[in-house]
């Protein structure tokens, strides 16, 4: 078993459905490397340090904080954002939800939530607002659209 | 250029009455009457930018990659008070990928934010501006951060506001820490204390909150050798560009500022700060656009707060009135040069004949404050709606009882003004029945489980909104029958851009999906920043002039083409109605080839002699578990009385999403400072607390939505920010009520709950 | 954040062999990758875990007890159905343990090892006594969540919600190294840390937790857990409390009370315990046990008022003993 880097060397990931490789260092979180190597600029920055929820992607069907991933550590793994979501120009139920419930206001915190509220409802297809809110406990949001967020994910649910 | 005048205008921003010099032009239209239809207005439309907001495609100042771009981080100080006396940056140049320094030593001379160089001698608190570097990627910088060597001579220095007022703290002025910040005074506080039958008197304390949006401050620029374009996440379009053109003296043309989505602000992000100037003079430098974006850490230590503040409030009773009110109060500016004054509230909100109110500035070694969602406003009415109920109580008079006696009048107590409009009656009546008021109990209820008591409590919010001068608006159409509105506004979360687009629709006779609205461009005339709830109040009836213009232009146009008089026919939906025929408007336009008809549209000033303002209530319903302290909110009510309601979905997001911050700062937000190392021990979002799903309690929303006419011809006014206003107190003022124990100090943490239900002896 | 090379072993044996000095283990890194981008830990190498397939899941071992193998994550843990039929107080102590995601990535193992949240210890700019410093800032500083007894020379306190829970279920660790493999009692993984033992936990260097095990003597234990938050989710208990018991007749036998959140470890007083044997759990046992629990307990100037929760919560933790 061979140790890899510090330096940059190639990683192949499998991002929304595409087999991708990307140059970067082990140090390098998965959160950067969709940003600024993919530019996959959807899934945002806030704090860094896994408190805030707004870099939430799906890897290996579960929601994880990008920020805390090592990209290194997603090799063989699946990892989705939310640019993968919509089909066709099609949104995801849940992407509607939020737009018809104003589940947002700035909006910076709005892919992680949504991103949440997926992996919820494919977990847990019956989810109720309990069910909801427990999910996105982890994704702050500063401008306070909470109720209108958890409204969307069951609304979503209902729906899907 | 006919009915062209020059006029003065007076407009309120937080709380301070300014004059400008406005140019207007052409008549205004009058504002709809009270119940008017509209197809638009009123009606709950989902944001028409929501697409890009879910999923993901909204372009943020983080998002902005430009080809070549380079990345820029500040060094910052350590100490809480330094002088700089040298700095050693070999090492960081030699590092492969470090482009530039900049520091004290080198700085080209700037003046920015009244001081004459971004660069201080003497650093003031621990994230003071020492040095920035740009460098191919973040991870050099950061590395190059780390071997700049710099020379410190550590001064006494001091944090906390208490201890900046005593006597023995260091000076950090000649002057000493504590600055005037304005009085006030009506009747004869004096002589009503002196008729006061009962008198409280108490000491509250609210604690420094930190904006916390999520996108931090930050800035991308790039020079393309004739034109800076700054991307930035802020208020205000215009007041970046005004800053930086006059911090690097550029021609105001050669500023171009753009800020299409931003990740919230709540005041913290009106106008720029220097990490903008430092990409500008990195770029300009090497000819590569620079990005300079702060980390969570940063944003807590350097991009603004509320000031904690220290008030004692004196209240004289009697015949079950308030017959004298006084207020005194201290706010940790920091280095900020200004302060939110806690006493806007007290002077202005309640018919009381008799106050006197005195505000100080006290600076420390901590970060400057800025603006915060109602800045004084929501401490002082912390104190002012918490020492109310207090009174209420000696006097054993129902809460809401004695606020309406005093909330009656129609005249503004301070300039003596009438209110353009006034129904805050109205809010209590709605908010009482809504909380169920009724039941009520002066010594409160019982709760739903062992040791738990519930609550009700109350508090009143009064704040500006009218917004006013100057603001633009343009509209032309495409020749596919859409029309394109272009404000110089930017949308900071609350929705102006679909609350423009509906205003536009609804004057023109347009569906929503007809009008595209292009905001966030400096290359637009001008738009307000963002702030002190003067977005829509300003920039939607330059909206609806415009549009109104370019409907009756079109109009005229159609019955051109259609060889019908223009007064018989009107726009509904897109589509040229006359006697007997639908013709949709492309049809028309198609036939006028490259022919263009644009209207305008600019705002006129405020009425004279009338005071606009905004008013509210909000209702709290909690339980507190009185053997652990706990605080449960369990329902919050809030009413404002805001003019007329352009979207009522969007307008309740407002609503709800100032209650939870307001939670926040009532329940758990609370900077954390080491008064020894002066340094913030929560500049994360770990243990700075913002409110999660799981604390949010049911919010009901409502409006007395009666159009504001003299206010403007939209008959609306700000909501940014009442509903932040007034929660906290009505929360201390429903656990007061549930437990006899009264909690003066905001945040209500676990601590401070347990220690006044022990000294109320309320832990039973 | 400091520079490293990263190695994903597919074996235990692989993973034991590469754990060199100037190596550390990864896991779930909710804790590490903070650690490290913070200058606070600054290994060479980074050994990944989760490649290895035999470290995760939970068995029911006949005879044996529950075996939780150290690689499983949080999520698994909360919502395994075996342990909320047999230990629900292991799940119920997950329940409010960070957020959904964290509990995703976060594994057992790594809960266990997570490093304190001390703000001076987080906080790279303060050389604080645990880093090897001079002293404890919290003690003269900012110190409203820190330790009110059991602290020496430093004042953290644990930060584990599991930790608690599984003490509470006498839980024992299985340890492996390139030497070999041993077996501890869960509480012993705990230092408080003092004089030369500038630490947390007693695991050596090129150890690994392979598995928690709760035995089966254990499994007839009625076990709750609370926590005390400054908000309503996602915080580090402020208080936190695990209480089980034997209980025959409306009579408490064999009970075991840790608290999370007022200690450098996971705090139990045998004696205080010993008091409670063969009551009700009455109210008044309940506040005696509540009281030699925290008997020594020296509050920091803003953390007096974790003393009265930590009593009405070992009184409600020890009553829902009896009347559930």
């Amino acid at each position: 078993m061979q140790f890899r880097g510090p330096g940059a060397l190639d990683i192949s990931l499998n991002v929304n459905g595409q087999d991708v490789t990307v140059h970067v260092p082990p140090h390098r979180s998965l959160l950067d490397t969709v940003r600024e190597s993919l530019g996959l600029t959807g899934t945002k920055k806030v704090c860094n340090e896994g408190d805030c929820g707004a870099c939430t992607v799906i890897v290996d069907g579960r929601p994880v904080y990008s920020c805390l991933t090592l990209a290194i550590a997603c090799e063989g793994r699946t990892v989705e954002t939310i640019e993968g979501l919509s089909r066709d120009g099609k949104l995801h139920v849940v992407q509607q939800a939020f737009i018809d419930h104003d589940a947002y206001q700035c909006g910076f915190c709005t892919p992680g939530q949504v991103m949440s509220v997926v992996a919820l409802l494919r977990a847990n297809p019956a989810a109720r607002e309990d069910d909801v809110r427990r999910a996105v406990a982890g994704n702050l949001c500063r401008c306070g659209a909470y109720n209108n967020i958890v409204a969307a994910g069951v609304a979503a649910a209902k729906k899907s | 250029m006919p009915g062209l005048r020059v006029l003065v205008s007076k407009d309120e921003f937080e709380g301070e009455i300014y004059t400008s010099t406005v140019i207007v032009e052409g008549n205004d239209l009058p504002a709809p009457k009270d119940g008017a239809d509209s197809s638009e207005i009123g009606r709950a439309r989902p944001r028409v930018d929501g697409r890009s907001r879910v999923s993901g495609t909204a372009r943020y100042t983080q998002d902005v990659i430009l080809p070549g771009m380079l990345h820029a981080l500040i060094l910052r100080s350590p100490y809480p008070r330094a002088r700089v006396r040298a700095i050693d940056t070999k090492k960081a140049e030699a590092l492969p990928g470090v482009r530039g320094i900049l520091h004290r030593f080198n700085v080209p001379e700037i003046e920015f934010r009244s001081e004459k160089t971004i660069f201080r001698e003497e650093v003031r608190f621990v994230g003071d501006d020492v040095a920035a570097v740009v460098a191919d990627d973040e991870d050099i910088a950061r590395v190059a951060l780390g071997l700049i060597a710099v020379d410190y001579e550590i001064l006494p220095h001091v944090v906390d506001l208490e201890e900046a007022i005593r006597d023995k703290a260091p000076k950090l002025t000649p002057e000493g820490n504590v600055f005037d910040a304005g009085s006030y005074k009506r009747g004869d506080a004096r002589k009503g204390f002196k008729d006061a039958v009962v008198t409280v008197e108490a000491t509250y304390r609210t604690s420094t909150q930190m904006h916390n949006a999520l996108e931090t401050h930050g800035a991308v620029a790039s020079w393309d050798g004739d034109r800076l374009t700054v991307w930035e996440s802020t208020q205000g379009i215009f007041e970046v560009r005004n800053m930086i053109k006059n911090a690097l003296k550029m021609d105001p043309a050669k500023v171009h500022v753009i800020c299409e989505y931003m990740g919230g602000g709540f005041g913290a992000k009106l106008g720029t700060y220097k990490y903008s100037l430092y990409a500008s003079l990195f770029s300009m430098r090497l000819g590569r656009p620079v990005r300079c974006i702060l980390s969570r850490r940063e944003e807590n230590l350097a991009a603004g707060n509320r000031s904690a503040t220290l008030q004692h409030l004196r209240l004289g009773g009697k015949d079950g009135r308030i017959v004298a009110l006084e207020h005194e109060s201290w706010s940790n500016s920091g280095q900020g040069r200004w302060a939110a004054n806690p006493t806007g509230p007290t002077n202005t909100l309640y018919d009381i004949a008799n106050i006197a109110s005195t505000a100080h500035r006290v600076m420390t070694n901590a970060g400057a404050l800025s603006a915060f969602r109602a800045p004084g406003y929501v401490e002082g009415t912390f104190a002012l709606e918490s020492a109310v109920d207090e009174l209420a109580a000696a006097m054993n008079v129902d809460p809401l009882t004695l606020r309406r006696r005093h909330a009656r009048s129609a005249i503004d107590p301070r300039t003596g003004n009438r209110y353009t409009l006034k129904r805050l009656m109205d809010c209590y009546a709605i908010g009482a029945k809504e909380i169920g008021w009724s039941k009520r109990k002066a010594a409160g209820m019982r709760g739903s489980a062992p040791h738990r008591r519930r609550g009700l409590g109350m508090a009143t919010q009064i704040c500006g909104g009218g917004g006013g001068p100057p603001a633009y608006a343009d509209v032309h159409f495409e020749t596919d029958g859409t029309a394109v509105l272009r404000v110089g506004v930017q949308d900071i979360g609350t929705g102006t851009r679909t609350a423009v687009a509906q205003i536009c629709a609804d004057e023109i006779g347009l569906t929503l999906d007809q009008v595209t609205v292009r905001i966030g461009d400096t290359d637009a005339p001008y738009g307000p920043g963002s702030g002190g709830s003067v977005t829509l109040a300003s920039i939607g009836p330059a909206v609806r002039l415009a549009a109104n213009e370019a409907r009756a232009k079109l109009l005229a146009a159609a019955g051109g083409v259609l060889e019908v008089r223009a007064d018989e026919l009107r726009l509904e939906r897109g589509v040229v109605v006359s006697k007997g025929a639908r013709t949709p408007l492309r049809e028309i336009l198609s036939k006028l080839s490259s022919s263009t008809i644009v209207g305008t549209g600019l705002r006129h000033p405020n009425p004279t002699g009338l005071a606009i303002k905004t008013f509210g209530a909000h209702f709290a319903q909690v339980e507190v578990d009185v053997r652990t302290g706990e605080i449960f909110v369990e329902k919050i009510v809030a009413v404002h009385d805001i003019g007329r309601i352009v979207n009522p979905l969007t307008a309740a997001s407002q609503v709800q999403g100032g209650v939870m911050q307001a939670l926040g700062f009532a329940l758990t937000e609370e900077r954390i400072v080491d008064r020894g190392l002066g340094r913030v021990m929560n500049a994360n979002l770990e243990w700075y607390e913002i409110p999660t799903a799981m604390d949010a309690p049911e919010i009901v929303v409502r409006f007395v939505d009666t159009p504001d006419r003299k206010a403007n011809n939209l008959g609306a006014k700000g909501l940014g920010e009442p509903p932040i206003i007034p929660t906290a107190a009505a929360v201390a003022n429903a656990v007061a009520n549930a437990t006899g124990a009264r909690v003066r100090h905001a945040p209500m943490t676990r601590a401070r709950v347990l220690e006044a239900l022990a000294i109320a002896g309320a832990m039973a | 954040m400091s520079l490293f090379s990263y190695a994903r072993p597919r074996a235990l044996a692989e993973a034991l062999k590469l754990l060199k000095n100037g190596t550390i283990a990864l896991a779930g890194g909710t804790d590490l990758v903070t650690l490290v981008r913070h200058g606070v830990a600054r290994p060479d190498r980074l050994v990944d875990l989760t490649g290895i397939a035999g470290l995760r899941g939970i068995a029911r071992e006949k005879g044996r007890g529950i075996r939780i193998g150290a690689l499983t994550p949080l999520s698994v843990v909360e919502h395994s159905a075996e342990l909320a039929k047999l230990m629900p107080i292991v799940p119920q102590s997950l329940r409010d343990a960070a957020t959904p995601q964290i509990r995703n990535m976060g594994t057992v193992g790594g809960n266990l090892l997570q490093r304190n949240r001390c703000w001076y210890f987080r906080d790279e700019g303060v050389p604080c006594w645990l880093k090897g410093g001079k002293r404890c800032f919290a003690v003269d500083g900012e110190n409203r969540y820190h330790a009110v007894v059991g602290a020496h020379e430093c004042w953290m306190v644990s930060p584990s919600d599991l930790a608690p829970a599984l003490i509470a279920c006498d839980a024992e660790i299985e340890i492996s190294s390139s030497l070999g493999k041993r077996r501890m009692k869960l509480a012993e993984l705990f230092i408080a840390p003092h004089g030369r033992e500038r630490r947390e936990h007693s695991i050596r260097a090129g150890e690994l937790i392979t598995a928690v095990r709760i035995p089966e003597k254990a499994l007839d234990r009625r076990g709750t857990y609370l926590k005390a938050m400054e908000r309503k989710a996602w915080s580090f208990a402020i208080v936190s409390v695990a209480a089980s018991a034997r209980v025959k007749d409306g009579k408490a036998t064999d009970v075991r009370l840790v608290l999370g959140g007022v200690a450098p470890v996971p705090w139990r007083v045998p004696a205080a315990e010993k008091l409670l044997e063969g009551t009700a759990l009455d109210d008044n046992a309940c506040l005696l046990a509540a009281d030699a629990l925290l008997d020594g307990a020296q509050p920091l100037r803003d953390n007096g008022y974790k003393v009265t929760l930590a009593r009405e919560l070992v009184r409600r933790a020890l009553r829902s003993l009896v009347t559930a």
